[in-house]
């Protein structure tokens, strides 16, 4: 038996919109998370192109993709993804330290950022004195703290219990009526997909369906 | 980032200190022998200097190749003073001290001299300015007969002098066809310094008399003189006019001793020396950059998931190797630091405990110059301190380098599913 080469996604194309609250819905192993990852410049494909902002990031290097990922995109994972040793604070400031900006102002945007999505009070906490919903709040500030244009989520409700799993996408959905972001956020869960405004039903790399939700 | 680094290495403590702990051991050992050697260097040329004037080469007859040759003329001792850069050259007639030939004072007790030296005093003290000098009496004038002068030990013997300036002594050698004695008077005139120092400038044995009074003495007329003690004016032409002096008498026909080519050697065995314990300290160095690596090896799979995240929020490939050079970095600088510190302590104690092994033996028979101890005091330099540091610091980052490379190179999406 040599390598069986399998191709997650087998001609995706899709367009989305500036402000939209987008779901991709689909079993597991139907290749959303590769789809979020291509979309996130985190891998890239074997063919096809992807476009932000009218621009074909594949291009881009590795650094420039980075930068990318710094400035443009926010990323938020099933297992939060914090890390372990650094507090809440800490955490979201990361990505501010990254870009350059200075610890005072980066103190500042991160403990508003973290009231914002209501941990005012659990600045200085670590993960693991955190619970998961706290956890992916603080992800989800890490995510936006450099004002992104685009959030990416990877089952963000994944780990969580439902009652939790509902506040992170209420929040989520706050935001993006508030702020404007644009959120793509990957779920196998059919009730979390209907909080969008447009649902993608993936399934063996293919795009089965798309359903627009009026609201 | 040097935060960062700093948190990452606090992290780890025990581990973070053995692997500098490893940094440390090799510093300190590359600098205290660096520092020990230097010393003892230092120690070895001075006492050189002192022992030898380095201006002052000294002729011998024949050579260990060609073996013995009789002494010199008056003829020879006039080409030496006219080679240029040659501004004294004086003969030295030796007459050695046995049981038959002895030197004696008034009372018959033995002199403590091994040898008697033949000599002009004038050319003696002119030659040899800081080593021919008196600690009581006066040296004989140039037509004065019958005098003698003496070294220290030739005049103190256990302690208790035997001879002193005025006082007279006996010098008696048997005649060889007859087996008579002959018995030759002389005047103590004056008493020279204690010499002390090694080296084989060093008179405390000697007795001097003038070399008309040798003449007197000695049956071989022709050629006298065993030695010739030559001053240049100039050290760096010491070279050149022992060769010159060579040429002259001929290959192998004299051994011409040139206290800078004997200094310059012992000083290139010493670096040998050196270098070579200075190596050995090195291959503990490179043993601890190994440890670096594996070190940090280990620590890249540890963080493997931590590496994606950072990378996935936008951290560069350049960000994640510089995070992980600078741990490497802050090892190789607290390393450097405190095994410099240590290398201080260590090379003083190694100093001390050096030295007592060095001390002579106080029970042997005769308490011979050369036996005076060697003393180690390590020679501390700024140089040395800034090589051992750059070098702990370059072993640190080239072994430091592959691992942090590995890290910066992983893909954020592996990355991020390690477990």
């Amino acid at each position: 038996m040599g390598r069986v080469v399998v191709p997650a996604l087998r001609g995706v194309s899709f367009d989305v919109e500036e402000g939209e609250f987008l779901t991709v819905l689909g079993p597991s192993g139907s290749g959303k998370s590769t789809l979020l990852h291509l979309i996130g410049c985190l891998d890239r494909p074997d063919e096809g192109e992807i476009l932000f902002e009218g621009r074909n990031v594949l291009i881009l290097n590795d650094d420039e993709l980075a930068e990318l990922r710094l400035k443009r995109i926010g990323f938020v994972f099933q297992f939060f993804n914090l890390l372990p040793r650094l507090t809440a604070l800490e955490n979201v400031k990361i990505p501010l330290a990254l870009a350059g900006i200075s610890d005072k102002e980066a103190d500042e945007r991160a403990r508003k950022l973290l009231e914002l999505v209501g941990l005012g009070k659990r600045l200085n906490h670590r993960p693991s004195e955190l619970s998961g919903g706290e956890q992916q709040r603080v992800a989800i500030a890490r995510a936006l703290i450099n004002n992104p244009k685009l959030v990416l989520a990877d089952e963000p409700t994944g780990n969580l219990d439902t009652k939790s799993g509902w506040e992170i996408v209420n929040l989520m959905r706050k935001l993006n009526e508030d702020i404007g972001q644009t959120f793509i956020v990957v779920t196998h869960d059919p009730q979390i997909a209907e909080a969008a405004d447009r649902i993608i039903y993936l399934k063996d790399g293919l795009i089965e369906g798309i359903k627009s939700i009026s609201r | 980032m040097l935060s960062m680094a700093w948190m990452n290495l606090k992290q780890r403590k025990l581990r973070t200190s053995l692997t500098t702990l490893g940094v440390v051991i090799g510093i300190m050992t590359i600098f205290a022998v660096a520092s020990l050697g230097e010393g003892f260097r230092g120690e070895i040329k001075q006492r050189m200097e002192q022992g030898f004037e380095l201006n002052v080469l000294i002729v011998f007859p024949g050579s260990f190749t060609a073996g013995l040759r009789e002494g010199f003329s008056q003829k020879d001792i006039e080409y030496i003073k006219n080679v240029t850069g040659v501004s004294h050259a004086t003969p030295l007639i030796t007459i050695p001290l046995t049981e038959e030939v002895k030197l004696c004072n008034e009372t018959g007790t033995k002199l403590g001299a091994f040898t008697i030296g033949a000599v002009n005093f004038t050319e003696m003290m002119e030659i040899l300015p800081q080593r021919f000098i008196l600690t009581k009496g006066r040296f004989p004038r140039e037509n004065e007969r019958g005098k003698i002068v003496l070294g220290y030990k030739a005049s103190v013997v256990n302690e208790t002098i035997v001879a002193d300036v005025g006082d007279n002594v006996t010098l008696s050698m048997p005649a060889l066809p007859t087996m008579s004695t002959s018995n030759f008077n002389f005047t103590v005139s004056g008493v020279l310094a204690k010499g002390g120092t090694s080296g084989i400038t060093n008179f405390d044995y000697w007795a001097f008399i003038s070399i008309e009074d040798a003449l007197n003495i000695i049956t071989k007329k022709d050629k006298p003189y065993q030695i010739i003690l030559v001053k240049v004016s100039n050290v760096q032409d010491a070279d050149r006019i022992a060769k010159e002096i060579e040429k002259y008498f001929g290959s192998y026909s004299v051994t011409v001793f040139v206290p800078t080519a004997f200094t310059r050697q012992v000083n290139n065995i010493l670096s040998l020396v050196q270098m070579f314990l200075i190596a050995i300290g090195s291959i503990s160095l490179i043993v601890a950059g190994v440890g670096i690596m594996n070190i940090m090896t280990v620590a890249v799979m540890e963080r493997t998931r931590e590496i994606g995240i950072l990378k996935a929020v936008g951290a560069k490939n350049r960000t994640v190797l510089g995070m992980f050079l600078t741990e490497a970095l802050l090892v190789g600088i607290i390393g450097g630091l405190i095994g410099e510190f240590t290398g201080c302590l260590f090379s003083y104690g190694l100093a001390q405990i050096l030295n007592n092994f060095l001390q002579p033996n106080k029970t042997e028979l005769l308490e011979r110059p050369e036996t005076q101890s060697i003393k180690l005091t390590p020679a501390l330099s700024i140089t040395w301190m800034i090589i051992a540091f750059m070098f702990a610091i370059i072993i640190c980052i080239i072994f430091g380098l592959y691992p942090a490379r590995k890290a910066s190179k992983l893909n954020p999406v592996e990355a991020l599913r390690y477990e």
